[in-house]
């Protein structure tokens, strides 16, 4: 079976924000090698790290992001290894490397060992620029690029997103970019140069707080301070939180929910019933918020997550459970589905439940490989 | 630049809101020809939500619409209509791509199923992308961005610290993973047909697409059967490392130290040799363990010096620092995105200036250039007359029946 990337190979050479890019491409039959130097990139130490708290939870995000690649170490400082790779160069059809990383600061020479492949570079603010060499974490990213501005409480300062969405945002576009070029190359043999930033790709993800400033001079705030309906929230429930949605905007669910309390004679129908409800701005404002909240969770504390999600389900409310991770591991839509892949990691350990396909495929072409689960040899 | 690299890769594109239509824009502004498939009876929510140039309302005056869909054709059709469902059908077999974010059944309902349009175009590629996915017990739930933040723990998760989750602000899982996990599964889907000769369905439901982006959380549970720590700005292997408020109204700058040598800098810059002397801070874990002593010192510095001020003196000894951008500041004050070029304005025939976000990339050093939104129905007569030959005595009639509605 013929896979969609099979006969590319791709030079990996990146260790933070730019490992996903590999990923996607292997799970579609690229041939992803990493190189790396003696010790492994930094990605590597801290996945195998003697310190504990180094460890995690650098090993999770190093058995996810390089899944399907293979490993290669290289004595990259000697002619002999220096040689090996660029002989690796020649071969590929992608080379993808990150500031901080080896043959970063030597692009043109990297284009000359491989002038018809796609070169992209990922790092935190692109090759040009004031910033081009400025430091930059996660966090420091998220905040640079505007995203950590939209979360948070109002009094309680901006919140980032978890997990490592700087690296997450920046791959999925950093791969797209990557293999709408490597489509024009595989057509007219022209290599191409991708120069990705990931403070760019995170000023890109803002919804529309860029057109909120452009058309109406108004900064989005955190949380969606005075845009964001009373509905528009977690609520908790008997066993945890429940996220509603049922703003005026959309009426099937605001008035699936206003029927449903009436349905049960809960004395929180009497409320809802109230002309203000109708008044979209009051609705934005904190009173609303606040006498929302208490009535609504009059209400949806006589239910558990699922009873509420079965409701919402018949009558079309827009509501599900906030879900934490263990949850996840345990939806029933993602059990009926089959959604997760068994597999045994070489450094997470035992055998675990690993993320399926972001895209299911009408051809089996997608297929998931634990890191470093071939060794080949250079050239 | 104006790249060119989907020339003569056509999209019929039924994609509406926002997920969707973010994700068939990257193939409109590398020179593909998307046909967005839309009416004026059911509209485009996006059209309708705002902002709106000058605060009118106007379905060709959305900013958001704008940011969404630059480059494409818009088809006016009702798909009510025999009619306006047949025409898809011949624009279909003059497709590359169909694609859609409906929810389950409704394709199967216009007799858009993708066994049905392959019999029209044998190699069509048919990205399909419901929230929940097209079959299960949760199949139907319905939802927005934020519902699924909600179900893949990316709420719980976006949290200030443990018990006290907040979630993200924006719809995001719209904005990032949905859009672009499309995108990259089309032009996968492309290379493959160009290969073989055949193309392929992508079902992408939203809620697996996204909890991609929480991957190694998810194996983190799983494998030590433990819910992972809800540590909002701070890290668990390095400190201090978090958003500290600085002088000024509401301004805020992220410190991310990442090694010992960094929190010896760190410490001497805000003055307290005390701390950079004191061996039980020496390494992350004693830091880690006076959290509290620690972050009290930065944040009391950092409460009396601007964020310039504060980035300044920390990048200067290779810290990881930021201001805390918002919108205005990114637009009208980031150097390094000024420098990039990232802002463009396109002229809009009925809202004039609209300021875009380029595709964050260079290629071959360029910048893509982006086309304007179409107005509702802009495209309408020109595709139908010029791809289905279609007279123009012919499209009156269309427009009478009310086709074109």
């Amino acid at each position: 079976m013929s896979r969609p990337f099979e006969d590319i190979q791709i030079l990996d050479l990146t260790w933070e924000f730019g490992r996903y890019v590999g990923r996607l491409f292997g799970d579609l039959g690229a041939r992803v090698t990493r190189i790396e130097p003696p010790g492994g990139l930094p990605d590597r130490r801290a996945s195998t790290s003697p310190v504990a708290i180094e460890r995690e939870p650098a090993v999770y995000e190093f058995e996810f992001l390089n899944a399907g690649k293979a490993s290669v170490t290289l004595e990259l400082s000697s002619p002999e290894g220096r040689e090996a790779c660029a002989a690796l160069m020649r071969e590929a059809q992608v080379i993808l490397l990150e500031r901080g990383g080896p043959f970063y600061d030597e692009l043109q020479w990297v284009r000359a060992q491989a002038p018809s492949a796609v070169v992209t570079s990922v790092s935190p603010f692109g090759r040009t620029g004031p910033w081009a060499e400025a430091p930059a974490t996660d966090l420091t990213l998220q905040s640079a690029g505007g995203i950590a501005w939209l979360s948070g409480r109002l009094a309680d300062g901006p919140l980032r997103l978890p997990g490592l969405q700087a690296t997450m945002i920046t791959g999925v576009y950093a791969a797209t970019a990557t293999s709408l070029a490597l489509y024009d190359t595989l057509a007219t043999g022209r290599g191409h140069e991708v120069d990705v930033s990931a403070q760019e790709c995170i000023a890109h993800s803002l919804q529309n707080s860029i057109q909120m400033w452009d058309f109406e001079r108004r900064v989005s705030m955190r949380g969606g301070e005075g845009t964001r309906d009373a509905s528009e929230d977690m609520f908790s429930c008997r066993d945890g939180l429940i996220f509603l949605a049922a703003p005026r905007s959309l009426g099937v669910s605001w008035n699936a929910l206003v029927s449903w309390i009436q349905e049960t004679g809960h004395a929180s129908a009497q409320e809802l019933a109230k002309e203000r409800w109708a008044d979209r701005v009051w609705r934005l404002t904190g009173e609303a918020k606040a006498i929302f909240r208490q009535t609504l969770e009059s209400f949806t504390q006589c239910y558990t997550k699922e009873q509420l999600t079965q409701e919402a389900l018949r009558r079309k409310i827009v509501m599900g459970p906030v879900a934490t991770v263990a949850d996840v591991l345990d939806d029933p839509q993602l059990r009926h589905r089959d959604y997760f892949q068994q597999v045994e990691l070489a450094l997470a350990g035992a055998r675990v439940s690993f993320p399926g396909a972001p895209y299911r495929l009408s051809e089996p072409v997608w297929r998931l490989r634990p890191a470093g689960s071939e060794q080949p040899q250079p050239a | 630049m104006k790249p060119d690299f989907l020339k003569g890769v056509r999209f019929t594109d039924l994609t509406w809101a926002g997920a969707g239509p973010f994700g068939t824009k990257v193939f409109s502004d590398f020179g593909a020809e998307v046909l967005k498939i839309e009416s004026a009876t059911r509209l485009d929510s996006v059209r309708t939500a705002g902002p709106f140039k000058d605060g009118v309302v106007g379905l060709n005056r959305s900013g958001y619409f704008a940011s969404r869909n630059t480059g494409k054709k818009s088809i006016s059709l009702n798909l009510k209509s025999e009619e306006g469902k047949r025409i898809v059908r011949e624009l279909v077999a003059q497709s590359d791509v169909v694609s859609n974010n409906f929810g389950p059944g409704a394709m199967d309902r216009f007799g858009f199923d993708y066994e049905a349009l392959r019999e029209i175009k044998p190699d069509i590629i048919y990205l399909s992308m419901p929230m929940y996915g097209q079959d299960g017990p949760r199949a139907d739930l319905l939802g927005v961005g934020m519902t699924i933040s909600a179900v893949t723990s990316i709420m719980w998760q976006t949290a200030y610290g443990t018990g006290d989750p907040v979630g993200p602000g924006t719809h995001y899982p719209d904005h990032a993973a949905n859009p672009y996990h499309a995108a990259f599964a089309v032009l996968a889907a492309l290379a493959h047909r160009r290969k073989t000769g055949r193309g392929m369905k992508i079902d992408l439901s939203q809620v697996e697409s996204t909890i991609n982006f929480v991957g190694p959380a998810v194996i983190e549970a799983s494998s030590t059967g433990r819910e992972p720590p809800q540590i909002g700005n701070r890290s668990r292997s390095h400190a201090p490392h978090n958003i500290f408020r600085a002088r000024g109204d509401d301004r805020w700058v992220a410190i991310a130290i990442t090694d010992n040598a960094q929190w010896r800098a760190l410490a001497t810059i805000i003055g307290r040799a005390d701390l950079r002397d004191d061996t039980s801070l020496a390494t992350a874990a004693g830091r880690l363990a006076s959290l509290d002593r620690v972050e009290q010192a930065v944040a009391g510095w950092c409460a009396t010096h601007a964020p310039e001020e504060i980035v300044t003196a920390l990048r200067a000894h290779g810290i990881a620092v930021s201001e805390v951008a918002h919108s205005r500041a990114l637009i009208e004050a980031d150097p390094q995105l000024a420098h990039r070029g990232y802002w463009q304005h396109v002229q809009h025939p009925e809202i004039g200036a609209v300021l875009l976000n380029s595709p964050p990339y260079l290629i071959d050093g360029e910048r893509v250039e982006l086309e304007p939104p179409p107005l509702l129905g802009q495209h309408t007569r020109e595709v139908l007359g010029g791809l289905l030959g279609l007279s123009g005595t012919q499209l009156d009639e269309l427009n009478e029946q009310g086709v074109f509605s």
